[in-house]
C-alpha cells in the first residue's frame, strides 16, 4: 500500500544510518496530502491583503466605505481595527498593519474577506488611500547619512556587532601579502513553490483562534497571534503544516498573523493564498551584504590575520538582522584556525524590501569574501587552493580565531578537504581543462564552510518531546522544531525506533502543532535533526529506563507493557534536550555571552565544482560538482543528501543568476519571469560524500549540515570561473554580463 | 469534459472563464494540481490534457469542455503507479508541492516515449521549478519507472 516502504516487521534495526523513505511520500505522489493552503472549511471565507505600492508614504487616511459596500465582503480590517498592532515587543518589530506610515514596497494596509477570491480582490482595489510620499531610504548609504529620514525612533541602524581578537594591523604589517578587498552579495528570494497562506477559524465560543499555515517557529507565531489579537497564547493554535517549503522564509512572515485577524473579526474561516508577486514584494529576503576583507598570508599560506566589516540592508523592520550579523561576525574567520582576528558589522534599515531568515543565515555573505581571499592569494603566492586552505583548516577542539572558544572533536573541516582533493573532479581538473572546445573555457573551483549548529551558547536553546505509549504497545512521540519539508518526522522515527528497540511501524511521530507539540523553538540554524532528534531519544531513553527500573520488557512485550504503563499512570514521558555550551567560552566577555552566542558544534563541508564560461557570451555553466560533508552521523542518509543538494542548488542560483533587485525603494524583480531560479537544465550532476565522523552530544552522533551546504557554492563557483577565464569575480551573481564585462578588463588570457 | 477518465458535467456558461486550475481545485475537489505562481512560470499546477503536459493556471475552463484532463489523483489508474513509486522509492520528494506537477511532466513523457533518455526528462521537466531538490532523482525515479513499466524492453 505505501509504496517505497519497507516490508512491516521485517526491517531489522538499526534504522540509523538507513536511508528511509518520507513518511509522507505516498500521500504527496497521490495529491492526497492536504497542505495548508489546500485546507477547505465549511462556511470559509476567502481574504487577500491590500498592500502598499510606494516605499515610503505617511498615510493621512484610509476609507474602507466603498470596499465595505461591494456586494460579498464580510470584513475589512485596518491597523485601527488590531488589539495590538504589534508584530513583536519592540517598535522595530513592525505592526501587523502599516498605521501611520508605509515603509515598504509590499507592506501590509489592509485585510479583506470575502465571500470568493475575486470580490476580496476588487475589495482591495475600492479601499482609499490618503498617502504623502516621504523621502526614500534606498540603502545602507542613505539610511547613514547624516540627514537621512529616520525610519525607527531608534534610528536607522538596526544593529551593530564588533570584536576583535587582536590588533590585526600589526599582524599583517609583517605579512607576505595583504589583500584588501570588497564584495557584494545580492538580496535573495526563497521561492518556496507554496507561497505563504493557509486557514484560521476562530471559535467565538471559547475566544480561541487555530490556524493551519506553514511556520518554522510555530511557538513563536502563536505568540506573536496571541499579542495582536489580545488573547492568552493557549488560546491559539498553531498547526503549521504541510507546507511547501520554507528555508527560513517562514520564521519572520506575518501570515499567522494575519489570517488569525481576519478569522477573528470576520467570525467565520479565512482562506489566504498569497500570490507570487506579493512574496516577491513582501517576503523577506536574504539580507544583501557589502563585506570588505584585510587578510594578511605568511609567504607559505598561513593567515596571520583578517579584519571583516560587513554592511546588512534589512529593510524596514527588525526581523532577523541583527541575529543573521551576529552569526556573520562567528563565521567571518571561516573554517580556519589564525591569531589575530577582528569584525565589525553593521545592519541598516531602509526602505527596500525586508530582509529576514535564509538557508546560511549570514554566513553565505562573509564566507564569500573569505574564500574568495584564499582563493586569490593561492594564486598570487603559486600555492595550490586545496593546500593553502589545508594549511589553515581549524581542526576539532582547536580555538575559534576570533572568539578563542574551544570547539568540540567532531569539527572535522580537514577530513573534508582531504575527500575532497583526492576525487577525480579535483585531482583531474587539468584534464579537464584541457577539454575545452570553441567559446566555452573550462575551470575548476574548491572551496570550504563551517557554521554552527543551533542558536549557539549562552542561549538557553532547548528542544522538546513527549511520548506516549499505549496498551497496544504503540508509542506518539510529539517532538519539536517542525518540519517544511524535509520530514524530521520520518528521521525521528529512525531514532526513536532504535532508541525504544520497537518497530519502527508502531512508532508515530507529530510535529508542528502548538496544540499538542511541546515548545521547542525553530526550523532553524541547522537544529531540527540535532536538537530536536536529541530531545526524541532523550524521551526514549527515559521510557526504557523507567521499564528497566520496573523491571518491564519493553522490548519483547511492549503490549504488556503499555498496558501496565497505563495503569500505573506512568505511559507518559516529558523530556527535553539543552544546547550545550561550548566547554571554555574563550575570550567573550561571560555576561555578552549570548550577544556572540560562539558555538560548540559546527558542521562542515567541502565542495568542488567545475564551470565553463562561454567567453562570447559571458554564460556560466556548472556541469558537476563534489560535495564532501562533515555532519557526524547520517541519521537518513539519501534525505540528507537530498538537503544538500537543494541547498547547493540554491547556492548555485545565489552565484549565477538570483538576484533580487530593488531600486529607489521599488522592486524590479516582481515575479518568475524576471527573477530567476534554478531550473533541472541548470542543474550539475553531484556528488555527495560523507566523512566519517560522530558529535557526542548528538542523537547517535548526528549533527546539523542543511545550511552549510549553501555556503561553500558560490565561492567554489568564482574560483573555478577564476582558473577558467583568469578573473576572480567579487560582486553575485555572476550574471553574463557581470562575467563579459570581468573577461573585457581581465589581463590578457 | 473528461477528469482522470470520469466525464464530469458539462461546466455551467458562467464558468467558462475560469482557470482551469480554480475549477480543478475548487469546483472538482481536486487539490492535487498546486499553484506557485499564476502565470506559467513554476510547472506546478501542470496536468495533463489530451496527452499534453500543459500549465492549468494559463488554461480556461472554456478551452477544455471537450478535452481529457488528467490530474495527479488520476495517475495510478493511468498506469503510472509505478512513476509514483519510484519518486517515493527514490526519496526524490521533499515537501511534495512541485511533485503533481513534475509527476504529470513526467507521465506524459513516458506516455509518448516509453523509456526516455536523460535529455528528453530534462526538457520535458525544464517548466517544472522544484526549491527542494535539486532534480537529480527525477532522473532516476523516470528510469526506474519505465523500467517497471516494460520489464521486457530495453529498458534503462
Ligand atoms: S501556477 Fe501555473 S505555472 Fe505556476
Ligand atoms: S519538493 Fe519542494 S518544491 Fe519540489
Amino acid at each position: 500500500m505505501t509504496p517505497g516502504a519497507h516490508a512491516v516487521g521485517t526491517s531489522p534495526a538499526p534504522w540509523v544510518g538507513r536511508s528511509r523513505p518520507s513518511l509522507e511520500g505516498n500521500d504527496i505522489v497521490t495529491g492526497a496530502i492536504t497542505y495548508v493552503t489546500d485546507r477547505r472549511e465549511e462556511g470559509m471565507l476567502h481574504g487577500y491583503v491590500l498592500r502598499s505600492t510606494v516605499p515610503h508614504a505617511r498615510i493621512d487616511g484610509i476609507d474602507v466605505s466603498a470596499a465595505l459596500a461591494l456586494p460579498g465582503v464580510v470584513t475589512v480590517v485596518t491597523a485601527a481595527d488590531v488589539p495590538v498592532n504589534a508584530l513583536g515587543p519592540r517598535d522595530v518589530d513592525g505592526p501587523a498593519l502599516a498605521d501611520t506610515v508605509v515603509r515598504q514596497v509590499g507592506e501590509a494596509i489592509a485585510l479583506i474577506a470575502a465571500t470568493d477570491a475575486r470580490t476580496a480582490e476588487a475589495a482591495a482595489g475600492l479601499i482609499g488611500l490618503d498617502l504623502t510620499a516621504l523621502p526614500v531610504v534606498d540603502g545602507p548609504a542613505a539610511a547613514a547619512a547624516p540627514d537621512a529620514p529616520q525610519l525607527h525612533e531608534s534610528g536607522n541602524v538596526s544593529g551593530a556587532i564588533a570584536f576583535s581578537s587582536g590588533d590585526v594591523e600589526a599582524a599583517l604589517a609583517d605579512a607576505h601579502l595583504v589583500l584588501r578587498r570588497s564584495v557584494h552579495t545580492p538580496a535573495q528570494e526563497h521561492v518556496a513553490i507554496e507561497t505563504p497562506g493557509g486557514v484560521a477559524r476562530w471559535d467565538a465560543d471559547a475566544t480561541s483562534v487555530t490556524i493551519w499555515c506553514g511556520s518554522q517557529n510555530p511557538g513563536l507565531h502563536q505568540r506573536k497571534v496571541a499579542r495582536a489579537l489580545d488573547i492568552p497564547q493557549e488560546s491559539v493554535r498553531m498547526i503549521a503544516n504541510p507546507v511547501g517549503g520554507a528555508f527560513g522564509s517562514r520564521n519572520d512572515d506575518p501570515m499567522p498573523v494575519f489570517l488569525a485577524l481576519l478569522a477573528r473579526r470576520a467570525g467565520a474561516p479565512v482562506h489566504v493564498h498569497m500570490t507570487r508577486e506579493d512574496v516577491m514584494a513582501a517576503g523577506a529576503k536574504r539580507h544583501p551584504f557589502w563585506t570588505s576583507i584585510d587578510i594578511g598570508f605568511a609567504a607559505d599560506g598561513r593567515i596571520l590575520g583578517s579584519a571583516v566589516r560587513a554592511v546588512a540592508d534589512t529593510g524596514p523592520i527588525i526581523t532577523s538582522g541583527p541575529n543573521v550579523m551576529k552569526t556573520s561576525a562567528e563565521m567571518s574567520t571561516g573554517p580556519y584556525g589564525f591569531d589575530v582576528a577582528s569584525f565589525d558589522g553593521t545592519v541598516y534599515y531602509t526602505n527596500n524590501a525586508n530582509a529576514g531568515a535564509f538557508r546560511g543565515y549570514g554566513v553565505p555573505q562573509v564566507a564569500f569574501a573569505i574564500e574568495n581571499a584564499i582563493t586569490e592569494a593561492a594564486h598570487e603566492l603559486g600555492l595550490d587552493p586545496a593546500e593553502v586552505r589545508l594549511r589553515n583548516v581549524l581542526d576539532g577542539g582547536d580555538r575559534h580565531s576570533l572568539y578563542r572558544h574551544r570547539t568540540t572533536t567532531s569539527l572535522n573541516v580537514r577530513a573534508t578537504l582531504r575527500t575532497a582533493v583526492e576525487h577525480p573532479l579535483w585531482a583531474q581538473r587539468r584534464q579537464w581543462q584541457a577539454g575545452a572546445v570553441g567559446p566555452w573555457r573550462r575551470g575548476t573551483g574548491i572551496a570550504v564552510a563551517m557554521k554552527g549548529v543551533g542558536m549557539g551558547s549562552g542561549t538557553g536553546d532547548t528542544a522538546r518531546a513527549r511520548l506516549h505509549i499505549d496498551d497496544r504497545g504503540h508509542v506518539i512521540i510529539w517532538a519539536g522544531p517542525n518540519h517544511t519539508g524535509q520530514s524530521i518526522q520520518t528521521t525521528y522515527g529512525q531514532v526513536a525506533a532504535d532508541a525504544l528497540g520497537l518497530p519502527i511501524e508502531t512508532i508515530d511521530v507529530r510535529v508542528g502543532d502548538t496544540g499538542e507539540v511541546p515548545e521547542s523553538g525553530p526550523t532553524a540554524a541547522s537544529r531540527s535533526t540535532y536538537a530536536g532528534g536529541a530531545a526524541v531519544r532523550a524521551a526514549c531513553d527515559e521510557l526504557v529506563e523507567r521499564c528497566r527500573g520496573l523491571g518491564l520488557p519493553l522490548a519483547t512485550d511492549a503490549a504488556g507493557v503499555g498496558t501496565k504503563l497505563v495503569e500505573l499512570g506512568e505511559a507518559e514521558v516529558n523530556a527535553e534536550f539543552r544546547l550545550p555550551d561550548t566547554d571554555d567560552i574563550g575570550i567573550v566577555p561571560p555576561e555578552q555571552l549570548a550577544t556572540f552566542a560562539p558555538h560548540r558544534v559546527y558542521g562542515t563541508c567541502t565542495q568542488v565544482v567545475r564551470v565553463e564560461v562561454n567567453t562570447l557570451t559571458g554564460e556560466v555553466r556548472v556541469p558537476e560538482l563534489l560535495c564532501v560533508l562533515d555532519c557526524g552521523t547520517p541519521i537518513n542518509p539519501a534525505a540528507t543528501i537530498g538537503q544538500a543538494e537543494g541547498g547547493i542548488l540554491q547556492g548555485l542560483g545565489m552565484a549565477i543568476m538570483e538576484d533580487h533587485r530593488v531600486s529607489e525603494g521599488i522592486p524590479r524583480t516582481t515575479s518568475l519571469e524576471n527573477y530567476l531560479v534554478p531550473t533541472i537544465a541548470d542543474t550539475p550532476r553531484m556528488h555527495t560524500l560523507f566523512i566519517e565522523g560522530s558529535e557526542d552530544s548528538g542523537p547517535f552522533g548526528a549533527k546539523g549540515m542543511s545550511e552549510v551546504v549553501v555556503v561553500p557554492t558560490p565561492p567554489a563557483i568564482a574560483a573555478a570561473i577564476r582558473d577558467a577565464v583568469g578573473v576572480l569575480p567579487q560582486e553575485l551573481p555572476v550574471t553574463p554580463e557581470r562575467m563579459l564585462a570581468l573577461i573585457e578588463e581581465a589581463p590578457c588570457m | 469534459m473528461h477528469v482522470n477518465g470520469d466525464p464530469v458535467a458539462t461546466p455551467a456558461e458562467a464558468d467558462h472563464g475560469l482557470r482551469l486550475l480554480d475549477y480543478l481545485r475548487d469546483h472538482l475537489g481536486l487539490t492535487g494540481a498546486k499553484e506557485g505562481c499564476g502565470m506559467g512560470e513554476c510547472g506546478s499546477c501542470t496536468v495533463i490534457i489530451d496527452g499534453r503536459a500543459i500549465t492549468s493556471c494559463l488554461v480556461l475552463v472554456g478551452q477544455v469542455l471537450d478535452a481529457e484532463i488528467r490530474t495527479v489523483e488520476g495517475l495510478a489508474a493511468a498506469g503510472h503507479g509505478p512513476l509514483q513509486d519510484a519518486f517515493v522509492a527514490r526519496q526524490a520528494v521533499q515537501c511534495g508541492y512541485c511533485i503533481p506537477g513534475v509527476l504529470n511532466s513526467c507521465a506524459a513523457l513516458l506516455d509518448r516515449d516509453p523509456d526516455p533518455t536523460d535529455a528528453q526528462i530534462c526538457e520535458a521537466l525544464d517548466g517544472n521549478l522544484c526549491r527542494c531538490t535539486a532534480y537529480n532523482r527525477f532522473y532516476d525515479a523516470v528510469h526506474d519507472a519505465a523500467a517497471a513499466r516494460h520489464p521486457n524492453g530495453a529498458g534503462a
